[in-house]
């Protein structure tokens, strides 16, 4: 044990004292920073696109509302979605022709006052219930044009009806009238809210956190361990301590290492919902420990990372480059990559047929059982996944610490048939 | 107890490839032996399963009392052949980490590490990352990482690869400081000369099998001694002269031959010297050469001779 914590602790100083590790700690909160920054920036330094707004309707009929909808999609963020701009000249009467003259302002050539550019033009023509409108623009303003469409349908729904003798006040009436729609929770018998929808959504963050674990632990271990067996270190190693203290030394100090940086960017996102959002930080909390998630989350998270850590540190001890890696790794990609199709189908649905099929496959069972978690699968089905999870970490790391021994003794490039092999002699 | 290490007819099987083939030996505790052998002869093998690196097909090992390296791990110190460091560690640290390995205190360990550093003149060098070391320091530090925890049985696997002759020679410095310290000290070599300066026992093996096992001065003896003589004497002359068992010839570059005379047990070449120059053969030059542990590696392990050893044919029959 003793050798296998020196192991670990010289695996975990090896890596968090590299720029490479800072980096990937900063590299999260910097870029969402970065992202939320740039576009908050870019939102509020940029002005609101210029619109340009003509109706040539009998009596401007749709100018006022569809200005005053126009105006209101911009109230609800406090800042203008857009801005209606007078026409830069005096345009033609015919709708068709109104694209032709505004285009050298649409393209950008001509310029409005303060050098701005006219993103679109809006063109309403027609009479009665044949009206159109034209939309010239370069960069369709979709949610501009929806609310243009909506405004005017709704005048000309209200024109009928009011023509058929319905009243403006009784359509009115009719317009807000809803029926009350209420969400049951039937685990708790009392009206569901989003925090019904948290576990769910929960046990779908905790199978892609577990995921993105395997992916990034096994990867530092892969290339650490072969990163030794070039630089003649493991041989070294192994006259030193035993093969599972070498193994489970190395898999411990990467979980380390990827606890760490998991563990620094959860607390910063912890203490920044608590303060912004302190509610749902308290939903969070309770669901994690009310249920017990967390308990399961740790169990499949520790099985899972186990074993594919397993196999990657037994693969990197056959392989002097990431060349000679890949073609072992490709069997593992694969499998790793199908959990995250199916992880998605389990925050919708967690009692599909399909995912419960997956639950019992070793390779899937801490994903698939990770989502499902929340979602309260059948007692049998959590035991019995769990005890094969447990055979099979047993039975994986096993053979990885054959494979590891035979692999660090190894020389030349291994195939395939050569692993399996020497799995079988043992070295 | 007798010995550090003992094989018994110790056997390792790649598949169908017999690596090493009904090996026994012994190393006394506190002496060298030389473990010799020409490339792919078994040493690594055999060394691997005295550590318990890989398992033995048949036989019995015996080290320190235990049936392998691994329960005894912490009193064996071993430099492997192909040697390598954590590149991003100063040599202190890599060597705290190994002594830590085997159960040496850090303290002590960094303690133990910054003498024995300055002691092979790398004092300058401690603290540099070992990437920025040149090929004979690493070397070294990698030596002092195998011996810092003060291990009763060294087993150092071609050691004196890839060393100039300074480091060779402090290398063998430090062996023969560690046996006069009690350790008993087992290496690899297919250099000769660093075994008959060091050893006083040594195990000949080719192909996987022991060619010899015993005394250098024995070794030695089993090659017959030489009379070297160059001149315009022709080989037959060369051969019928008295205690000159075998003759092995080759032209010299401005004429005239060199001839290579194997003597005969027992015949010393004063002999064969005299009726040369009574008979007035042409010899420019003479040698009486004494056989060294190089001629009796060849003769032993059946390498093909060079033409100045071309003459030990009979004793290699």
């Amino acid at each position: 044990m003793r050798r296998l914590l020196q192991i670990a602790a010289r695996e975990y100083v090896a890596y968090v004292r590299t720029v490479g590790f800072w980096l990937s700690m900063l590299a999260l909160p910097l870029g969402m920073a970065l992202v939320m920054g740039a576009s908050g920036y870019m939102e509020a330094s940029a002005p609101p696109p210029a619109i340009v707004l003509i109706d040539q309707t009998p009596g401007q009929l749709y100018l006022k509302p569809v200005s005053e909808a126009l105006t209101r999609r911009g109230k609800a963020s406090g800042r203008p979605r857009h801005d209606l701009v007078a026409p830069p000249l005096a345009l033609p009467d015919d709708p068709a022709a109104i694209g032709a003259a505004l285009k050298p302002w649409l393209a950008g050539d001509s310029r409005l006052d303060n050098r701005r550019k006219l993103s679109a033009a809006f063109v309403i023509h027609g009479q009665g219930e044949a009206v159109s409108v034209d939309v010239w623009t370069e960069n369709p303003l979709l949610g501009a044009t929806e609310a243009v469409r909506t405004t005017i349908a709704d005048r000309m729904e209200r024109a009928r009806l009011e023509a058929a003798g319905v009243s403006s006040d009784l359509l009115t009436a009719a317009r807000a009238l809803r029926p009350t729609v209420t969400d049951f929770s039937p685990k708790t018998s009392q009206k569901a809210s989003l925090v019904n929808r948290l576990p769910g959504v929960i046990g779908f963050g905790a199978a892609m956190l577990l995921w993105s674990v395997i992916f990034t632990g096994a990867g530092i271990l892969l290339n650490g361990v072969i990163e030794e067996k070039s630089s003649k270190v493991l041989e070294v190693l192994l006259s030193s301590a035993t093969v599972p203290e070498i193994l489970f030394g190395k898999i411990l100090g990467v979980a380390g290492v990827t606890f760490t940086v998991l563990g620094v960017w959860g607390a910063v996102g912890g203490a920044l919902l608590g303060v912004f959002a302190p509610a749902q930080a308290a939903d969070v909390g309770r669901v994690l420990l009310g249920n017990g998630l967390v308990f399961y989350f740790a169990f499949y998270l520790v099985c899972g990372y186990l074993m594919y850590a397993s196999v990657f540190t037994a693969i990197g001890s056959f392989c002097e480059t990431t060349r000679e890696a890949q073609t072992l790794l490709g069997p593992i990609m694969i499998l790793l990559t199908i959990p995250v199709i199916f992880l998605s189908q389990a925050l919708r649905r967690p009692d599909t047929p399909a995912l419960e099929v997956l639950s019992w496959i070793p390779p899937f069972t801490p994903f698939m059982m990770t989502a499902r978690a929340a979602s309260n699968p059948p007692l049998w089905q959590v035991i019995g996944t769990g005890v094969i999870m447990l055979v099979t970490v047993a039975l994986v790391m096993w053979i990885a610490g054959r494979a590891f021994r035979a692999g660090a003794l190894s020389t030349g490039k291994v195939d395939f048939k050569g692993l399996v092999a020497k799995l079988r002699g043992g070295e | 107890m007798y010995a550090a290490l003992e094989l018994d007819r110790v056997t390792k099987r790649y598949g169908a490839v017999t690596a090493v083939d009904d090996l026994s030996f012994t190393a006394r505790k506190g002496r060298i032996l030389g473990f010799l052998g020409p490339n792919g002869a078994g040493k690594t093998s055999t060394l691997r399963m005295v550590l318990g690196l890989s398992a033995v097909s048949a036989g019995r090992i015996d080290v320190l009392g235990a049936p392998d390296g691994r329960s005894v791990r912490d009193r064996i110190g071993f430099l492997p052949e192909e040697r390598g460091l954590y590149r991003r560690m100063t040599p202190v640290e890599a060597i705290v980490f190994l002594a830590g390995l085997k159960g040496v205190p850090a303290g002590e360990a960094r303690r133990r590490a910054r003498t024995m550093l300055e002691d092979q003149g790398l004092g300058e060098a401690q603290n540099r990352q070992i990437r920025q070391l040149s090929k004979g320091m690493a070397q070294k530090v990698q030596l002092i990482a195998a011996i810092v925890h003060r291990p009763e049985l060294v087993i150092l696997d071609e050691p004196f690869s890839g060393l100039d002759p300074v480091n060779q020679q402090t290398l063998e410095t430090v062996i023969r400081d560690l046996a006069e310290g009690g350790a008993t000290v087992v290496f690899s070599t297919h250099v000769m000369q660093h075994a008959e300066r060091l050893c006083e026992h040594v195990v000949l093996l080719a192909k996987g099998r022991k060619a010899f096992d015993g005394g250098v001065a024995e070794a030695r003896s089993s090659v017959p001694r030489a009379l070297v003589l160059e001149g315009a004497l022709e080989a037959g002359a060369a051969g019928a002269l008295p205690g000159v068992a075998s003759v092995a010839s080759q032209p010299l570059e401005g004429g005239g031959w060199r001839h290579v005379c194997a003597l005969r047990a027992g015949a010393n070449g004063q002999e064969a010297l005299k009726t040369a120059f009574a008979e007035g053969l042409d010899i420019q030059r003479f040698e009486l050469r004494e056989p060294t542990l190089h001629d009796a590696f060849i003769v032993l392990t059946g390498e093909t001779p060079s033409p100045e050893t071309a003459f030990t044919g009979e004793a290699a029959a």
